[in-house]
């Protein structure tokens, strides 16, 4: 037998060395699987609008430092172009992944206001410090500090206004005109938001601080209304039910249209659309005319009330959220339980090793020789782990999509190697005895087969690898990863091992 | 009986051979311009909300929900394992914790995965993929070019590529497969495959020296042969074995376009090389 000239050819040797190098990588770094496999959440948070390197990486350190104050292991924020940043979250309970997407959700433009002046935007706050009970107080409180303008505007306002409402907020929906339902303004107008009588009512203060004209529904005419909106940049329709959605569409007018969610309070609700966080009532050491820039923000309860912790925490976010240059909205969450992608990752690796049998079995059933068939699904064995072993070393995340490319070149691999074998076989079976230059030219025309089909392939799966943001890139990239490796690396071993054991034949 | 039907194909009229793909080829454009595959979320913008176990059924689930007033679509999807899940779909505005927090007070034994595609991530997703297919093909088409440098077996490789898409699409419409990222990379993969076995007809028939055209066809029908069951095999183990979405659909389209391809290489193309050889002969 042929065996030790056969390892000793310069492609077989090459393949070889490639096998054991990828196992030795793989074992070495393990291989990082992609987030539908380990489980975990992947969300897509979009920027406003695109913005330069620079910014980007600003957003993605400021909203690094804001996730992390979740607590939360393993996060990873990776920014994708100019306008996108994808973060992915290992492992997590579905509600830490809620949790995360509020926080996301939460950043954006922050004001103060106090009796219909904003006296501070999120430049002014200078820091914020961590949630912390205080006992005497019987109160979770969050202290933060403010610019000296801003100290110098509020004392001025605040001069002899106890237990006035401040309003902090965050994204509100400036200049539009908001139709609610009656319900909601004769909450607007209640002392839950207003404290004390004396004190600007709730749709007023947003009137004069953001250009918000509230407005109760009492079946106006579509023309009245289109008329109120006249110079807003929107009509918000709060509670509102009926067609004057349609037909203020109909008009021209941007229109949005805001639900109660299941199960949330009327008060909740109206917090929610203004983005409203407070009031909160101004304590008497504040109105004396002297200007304060140490301030806290404190939310009664007993030290072991969870929800007030939580509401602290909220307003310790809110508050930090100002630094934020530009606004971000996520846009995609996708979410696999833990114990699924486990399951997953099993199924596939049993869906492997079948195909590689299921491939033998045919090959050997098309050939009738054992000797064909063995070489065929071991080289294909070895392309697996040699795709396996670049992606364990450039630490390339081995999502779904990846793993369904790699047996996708695996089928491609396949083909050619039985090209080649028909090509060797074919020689054959008409001539005899077997001509060097015989040989050599049906393994040119293998090869230019095999060629054509691989630049093909590589072509059509890089413009995949370039315009994909999503997780098929994965799978661009292991099909691209996987022909090269069989064109260089795999394919010629194999034809050299086949023309070996062909020729043993006879 | 194989080998006779191949031997048929051999001989037969080249202009027979390529009027019955192109008959295929039309009525799958038909059935495009009818029916096209529906959007995925991915692609269309929405939220998907899958309940594994549990025990949850489909109807339960919609009269659950229903009863809250959220505006859902639910169907139940069996696979062949006998496992079935459950899908809830909505549009983006609906509140998905308060979906989920219904789902797991029903179900506490589910397992609860969801995907939410916004409206200008999918629009992106949209342009992203429209641009990669037609990149593609275009890249595919000058490679072939590159290789064969004559225009009529160029085109008809070309060709045949293209309706292995369109006759997939058309199965993924009968089937009621819907057209997402995962899809369209298997679309694109296609066009490697289709190219594989076209370029391996193309060469045998084309650069024959020592064979008659028959026996350069039978031996190329022959190594395809082996060659397109060997992956419909490795394909079929996949999407047989595993539960994941993507791969179930990739691995699908893949089937389909394989079918597809068997027709237009060895019948399509083979037709049109034989009568190209034959005029070229008769000159």
């Amino acid at each position: 037998m042929n065996l030790k000239k056969l390892l000793l050819n310069g492609r077989v040797l090459l393949l070889i060395l490639v096998i054991v190098g990828s196992i030795l990588t793989i074992i070495a770094q393990g291989i990082t699987y992609g987030l539908d496999i380990s489980g975990g959440v992947e969300i897509t948070v979009q920027l406003e609008k695109p913005v330069d390197q620079s910014t980007m990486e600003e957003v993605r350190i400021s909203l690094e430092n804001r996730l992390n104050t979740l607590g939360v292991k393993d996060i990873t924020l990776e920014p994708w172009g100019d306008q996108i940043i994808k973060i992915r979250v290992a492992n997590v309970t579905e509600e830490e992944a809620n949790s995360i997407i509020d926080t996301i959700n939460r950043q954006g433009v922050f004001y103060a206001e106090f009796n219909g002046v904003i006296f501070a935007t999120g430049a002014d706050i200078k820091r914020v410090d961590q949630v912390s009970y205080e006992p005497r107080e019987g109160a979770w409180i969050v202290p933060f500090s403010i610019s000296k303008e801003a100290a110098e505007k509020f004392a001025q306002l605040a001069l002899g206004k106890v237990s006035y409402p401040v309003d902090i907020f965050l994204d509100p929906p400036v200049n539009s005109t908001l139709i609610v339902s009656q319900e909601i303004y004769t909450l607007m107008n209640s002392n839950e938001f207003q404290f004390v009588p004396d004190a600007k009512p709730l749709p007023q203060r947003l009137k004069e601080a953001f250009n918000i004209d509230v407005v109760p529904y009492t079946n106006q005419s579509v023309e009245e209304i289109a008329k109120l909106a006249q110079g807003k940049e929107k009509v918000i329709l709060v509670g509102v039910n009926g067609e004057l959605e349609s037909t203020l569409k109909n008009l021209g007018i941007k229109v949005e249209k805001r639900e109660p969610r299941a199960g949330e309070a009327a008060d909740e609700f109206i917090r929610r659309i203004l983005g409203l966080y407070g009031p909160y009532r101004l304590q008497e050491g504040l109105t004396t005319g002297e200007p304060h820039t140490e301030l806290a923000i404190s939310i009664g309860g007993s030290k072991e009330d969870i929800a007030a912790m939580g509401q602290a925490q909220v307003v310790s976010v809110v508050l930090r959220s100002g630094s934020l240059p530009v606004k971000v909205f996520v846009e995609g969450v996708n979410y696999i339980p833990p114990t699924l992608g486990e399951q997953f990752r099993k199924q596939v690796v049993q869906a492997g090793i079948v195909a590689l049998l299921v491939v033998g079995l045919i090959v050997y059933l098309h050939y009738r020789k054992a000797r064909i068939a063995i070489p065929v699904v071991l080289t294909s064995l070895s392309e697996v782990i040699a795709i396996l072993g670049v992606a364990a070393l450039i630490r390339w995340n081995l999502d779904l999509p990846s793993i369904a490319g790699i047996i996708a070149a695996i089928g491609t691999g396949v083909d050619q190697q039985i090209v080649i074998t028909d090509e060797l076989l074919g020689g054959r079976k008409k001539e005899k005895i077997t001509k060097r230059s015989g040989i050599l030219k049906r393994m040119g025309r293998a090869f230019f087969v095999i060629w054509a089909s691989a630049t093909t392939t590589i072509v059509a799966m890089s413009f995949l690898f370039k315009f994909f943001v999503g997780g098929l890139r994965g799978f661009a990239f292991t099909t691209i990863l996987g022909v090269l490796i069989g064109i260089l690396i795999t394919r010629p071993a194999y034809a050299e091992i086949a023309k070996v054991l062909l020729s043993e034949e006879r | 009986m194989l080998e006779n039907t191949l031997k048929k194909l051999a001989t037969a009229d080249p202009k027979k051979m390529i009027t019955y793909p192109l008959i295929v080829f039309l009525v799958a454009l038909l059935i495009l311009v009818i029916h096209f595959p529906t959007l995925g979320t991915d692609l269309k913008g929405g939220v998907v909300i899958t309940i594994h176990g549990g025990n949850a059924d489909a109807k339960d689930v919609e009269s659950l929900l229903k009863a809250e007033n959220f505006e859902v679509t639910v169907r139940e999807i069996k696979s062949i394992t006998g496992d079935t899940r459950v899908e809830v779909r909505a549009s983006t505005d609906v509140n998905v914790q308060r979906i989920i927090e219904l789902i797991k007070s029903k179900y506490p034994d589910a397992t609860i995965s969801q995907t939410q595609f916004g409206p200008s991530l999918s629009r992106t997703a949209q342009e992203q993929s429209l641009k990669a297919i037609s990149l593609a093909f275009l890249g595919m088409a000058v490679v072939v070019f590159l290789f064969f440098r004559v225009p009529v077996p160029s085109l008809t490789v070309i060709f045949s590529a293209l309706s292995d898409m369109v006759i997939a699409l058309a199965l993924m419409s009968i089937f009621g497969l819907e057209l997402t990222q995962a899809t369209i990379a298997a679309l694109l993969m296609l066009i490697g495959y289709s190219v594989d076995s076209n370029i391996l007809l193309t060469t045998k028939l084309l650069r024959r020296k020592e064979d008659t055209v028959e026996e350069a066809y039978f031996s190329a029908v022959s190594t395809g042969f082996t060659m397109s069951t060997t992956t419909l095999g490795a394909l079929a183990s996949l999407w047989a074995i595993s539960q994941a979405e993507v791969i179930d659909m990739i691995a699908a389209v893949l089937i389909f376009g394989l079918l597809a391809d068997f027709m237009n290489t060895w019948i399509l193309n083979a037709g049109v090389l034989r009568w190209y050889i034959q005029r070229g002969e008769k000159k």
